[in-house]
C-alpha cells in the first residue's frame, strides 16, 4: 500500500511544468525593463510588474447549434418561441419575455442595423484593425439583433438603418467572430 | 414599497450623516486600495462624529477584481478598518456599483439590521498595465471589456465606450441629438471640476476643444469621455432613532431609491416586452424607471421644480443628455436643447454636477457612484464651499449607472428637513 504523501509524490511528479505563455510575459517584461529599468519606481515607493494568465475550455450549452451551425455550414440560427412567436437573435433555448420553450430557425444573412459605433483605439488585441465599426444588427426575419462587426470598406461610420448582409470567413473555428456583416450598396 | 412621507410619520428613515473622501488622482503608487479606503473611511467618521465601533456594517462598492489584482478585495479592506467582527458585504455592478452599494447600505439601515453602516466605494483602476506597449490606458480598457459578454460580444472587439457609443448613435438619429450638444456637457463639467479641489480633471476648455479632440469611439471624442481614476469616498448612514439618540445636528435624509437593469444584450431590447416601451436602444428605459420608482418613493411629481441639483453619470458626455430626459428634467428628446438653453449649469435653474462629475472629477468606478451622492449630501447640508449651489427646495438627485449599453441604473433621491 502507498500511503497518501507517495500518492502525491507520484501525482505531482505527472503534472506538466508551467504553461509556455507565462514565460512569453515574462520574456516580454524583462526586454522592457532592460530597455529602461525606471518604469518601475524604486524610491518613493516600491512598484513591481505581475500578471494574471487564466485558460479555459467550456461549453456554449443549449447554444451549442449555433455555433455548429456557423462553423460546418455558414449559416445563422436564431431561434422561434413557440409560445409567443419572437425570433430571439441570438437565439434562447427558453424564451425570455415568456419562458416558452423554443425551436431553432434558420435566419437571413440580410439585416438592419440598428446602431453602431466606430473603434478608433483599442486594446492590443484589437489595435491594428482600427478603425472599425461594431454595430447591432438585426436580421430582417427576427425580432432582436446581436452584436457583430461591419465591414467600414472606406467609411467612416454605418448610419442606423443601413442594410447588411453576413459575410463567413473561409477557416471558421466555431467562434462569433467566423462571420461579420457588408452593407448593402 | 413604504413611501418617504410613511417613513417619516414613522420615523423610520435613514440619514446620511457623514462623507469623507481621498482626492481623485490617475495615479495613486503611494497607497494601496486598502490604504485609500481607509483614508476615506477615517474622514467619513470624523465628519459623523462616530467611532470604528459605533459602525454595525460595512457595504464596499468595488468593480473590478481584475483591477484590484484580487479577488475579494472586500474581505481585505474590511480587516484593515478594523472592521472584523461586523458584517461586510460587496457590490458590483459595473459603473454603477457606487449607487448600488448605497442602495444596499440603505437596505441595512431601513430592514433594522443595523443602525449604522458605512458604504466605501474604492478602486484601484490605473495598476494594469500593458507591458508590450508600455502603456496603461491599453490593458485598463481589456479589464473592462471582459465586462462584455465573453462569448457573444468580447471576441469582437467591444469596449466600454463603443457600448455608449451605439446607445449614442441611436439617440443621435432618433432625436437629432447633436456633438456640439454633447462637447457643452464636456466643457461644464470639466469648468465644474475647477471648483473641486478633490478632482482629477478640472480644465476650461471650449466646445470646439472637445470637437476637435482624438476619436474615440464615435461619436465620442477624447473629451466627450471620463479618464478612470483611482481614489475612495465612504458615506455613513444612520437610522433616525440612532440620530435622535446622537444628536446629529444635519442629517441629510434619503427620500427615495429607485433601480432598475435593462437587458444587457442591448440588440434584443428591440422586443416591446414587460417594459412596455420604447422598443428600440436610443432611450435607457432603466434610467426611466428608477427615476419614476425613486419619485414614487419620494413622493415628487414635478422633478424639474423640486430638485435643486442633480449629479448625473457622464462617463460619456453624451449619457448626460439622455440622463436629463430619463430624469423628466426635460421632455423625451430635448437632451440636448436642455443644455443649449443653459438650464444645467451653475448658475442654471437645476445645475448638473457641481462636483464635475465624473468627466471633471474622474471616474473611480466603484467609488465614483458614493462620490455623487456624497457631493449631493453636502450640497444640500450648504458644505460644498466654491461648487455651492442655492438650495431651495432641500432636495437632491444621484443617478449611477453602468454595465454593457448601461444595463444597470440606480436613482437616489436625498433631502433636509
Ligand atoms: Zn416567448
Amino acid at each position: 500500500m502507498k500511503t497518501s504523501t507517495e500518492k502525491a509524490r507520484e501525482t505531482a511528479r505527472k503534472e506538466l511544468k508551467s504553461a509556455p505563455l507565462e514565460s512569453v510575459i515574462d520574456g516580454i517584461i524583462s526586454e522592457k525593463l532592460n530597455l529602461d529599468p525606471s518604469v518601475l519606481e524604486h524610491e518613493k515607493y516600491f512598484e513591481i510588474p505581475d500578471k494574471m494568465v487564466m485558460f479555459y475550455k467550456y461549453s456554449y450549452g443549449e447554444q451549442s447549434r449555433f455555433f455548429s451551425e456557423l462553423m460546418n455550414h455558414a449559416e445563422l440560427y436564431g431561434s422561434k418561441c413557440k409560445k409567443c412567436g419572437i425570433v430571439h437573435f441570438p437565439p434562447r433555448a427558453i424564451c425570455s419575455e415568456c419562458y416558452g420553450e423554443t425551436q431553432w430557425k434558420k435566419v437571413s444573412n440580410v439585416g438592419t442595423v440598428l446602431s453602431s459605433t466606430t473603434s478608433w483605439y483599442a486594446t492590443s488585441e484589437f489595435f491594428d484593425k482600427v478603425p472599425y465599426a461594431v454595430g447591432y444588427v438585426k436580421p430582417i426575419d427576427a425580432e432582436t439583433g446581436m452584436l457583430q462587426r461591419i465591414d467600414l470598406r472606406g467609411r467612416e461610420k454605418v448610419d442606423p438603418g443601413a442594410k447588411v448582409i453576413a459575410r463567413f470567413k473561409e477557416d471558421r473555428k466555431g467562434v462569433v467572430s467566423d462571420f461579420w456583416y457588408e452593407v448593402v450598396e | 414599497m413604504k413611501s418617504y412621507k410613511q417613513l417619516k410619520s414613522e420615523r423610520k428613515r435613514v440619514a446620511v450623516v457623514g462623507t469623507g473622501q481621498t482626492k481623485f488622482e490617475a495615479r495613486t503608487p503611494q497607497k494601496t486600495y486598502y490604504e485609500l479606503a481607509l483614508e476615506a473611511a477615517m474622514k467619513a467618521m470624523n465628519d459623523a462624529g462616530v467611532t470604528p465601533e459605533n459602525i454595525e456594517s460595512v457595504v464596499y462598492g468595488i468593480y473590478n477584481d481584475l483591477f484590484e489584482r484580487q479577488i475579494m478585495p472586500d474581505t481585505y479592506v474590511h480587516d484593515y478598518l478594523g472592521m472584523y467582527g461586523k458584517a461586510g458585504i460587496r457590490i458590483t455592478t459595473g459603473g454603477a456599483t457606487g449607487g448600488y452599494a448605497f442602495r444596499s447600505g440603505y437596505s441595512e439601515v431601513a430592514s433594522g439590521l443595523s443602525d449604522v453602516t458605512m458604504v466605501i466605494g474604492v478602486e484601484k483602476a490605473q495598476d494594469c498595465y500593458d507591458w508590450a506597449q508600455g502603456k496603461t490606458t491599453p490593458e485598463v480598457i481589456k479589464s473592462i471589456a471582459y465586462s462584455a459578454d465573453m462569448t457573444w460580444e468580447f471576441p469582437l472587439g467591444t469596449s466600454a465606450a463603443s457600448s455608449y457609443a451605439i446607445l449614442a448613435s441611436a439617440h443621435m438619429d432618433k432625436y437629432g441629438t447633436t456633438e456640439e450638444e454633447a462637447a457643452m456637457v464636456s466643457v461644464k463639467n470639466h469648468g465644474n471640476a475647477m471648483n473641486n479641489p478633490f478632482a482629477q480633471s478640472p480644465m476650461k476648455i471650449t466646445v470646439d476643444d472637445v470637437l476637435q479632440s482624438r476619436m474615440i469611439s464615435y461619436p465620442f471624442k477624447m473629451l466627450d469621455c471620463s479618464l478612470y481614476t483611482e481614489g475612495a469616498y465612504a458615506l455613513i448612514l444612520m437610522s433616525e432613532e440612532k440620530t435622535r439618540e446622537m444628536e446629529v445636528n444635519n442629517p441629510v435624509w434619503v427620500m427615495g431609491i429607485g433601480s432598475s437593469n435593462d437587458k444587457s444584450f442591448t440588440g434584443s431590447r428591440t422586443v416591446n416586452d414587460r417594459m412596455g416601451r420604447y422598443g428600440d436602444i436610443a432611450d435607457l428605459r432603466n434610467h426611466y424607471e428608477s427615476a419614476a420608482q425613486a419619485y414614487r418613493m419620494s413622493g415628487i411629481q414635478d422633478p424639474r421644480k423640486v430638485i435643486d441639483l442633480a449629479e448625473l453619470h457622464d462617463a460619456f458626455s453624451f449619457t448626460e443628455i439622455q440622463a436629463y430626459e430619463a430624469m423628466g428634467f426635460c421632455e423625451r428628446g430635448k437632451g440636448g436643447k436642455f443644455i443649449r438653453d443653459g438650464v444645467p449649469m451653475m448658475d442654471g435653474d437645476l445645475p448638473v454636477s457641481p462636483s464635475g462629475g465624473l468627466l471633471g472629477a474622474g471616474h473611480a468606478v466603484g467609488a465614483t457612484g458614493v462620490m455623487q451622492i456624497g457631493e449631493v449630501v453636502n450640497q444640500l447640508r450648504n458644505n460644498a464651499g466654491k461648487r455651492q449651489v442655492e438650495i431651495r427646495n432641500g432636495i437632491g438627485l444621484a443617478h449611477s449607472i453602468g454595465g454593457p449599453g448601461s444595463s444597470y441604473c440606480s436613482v437616489s433621491v436625498l433631502g433636509v428637513d
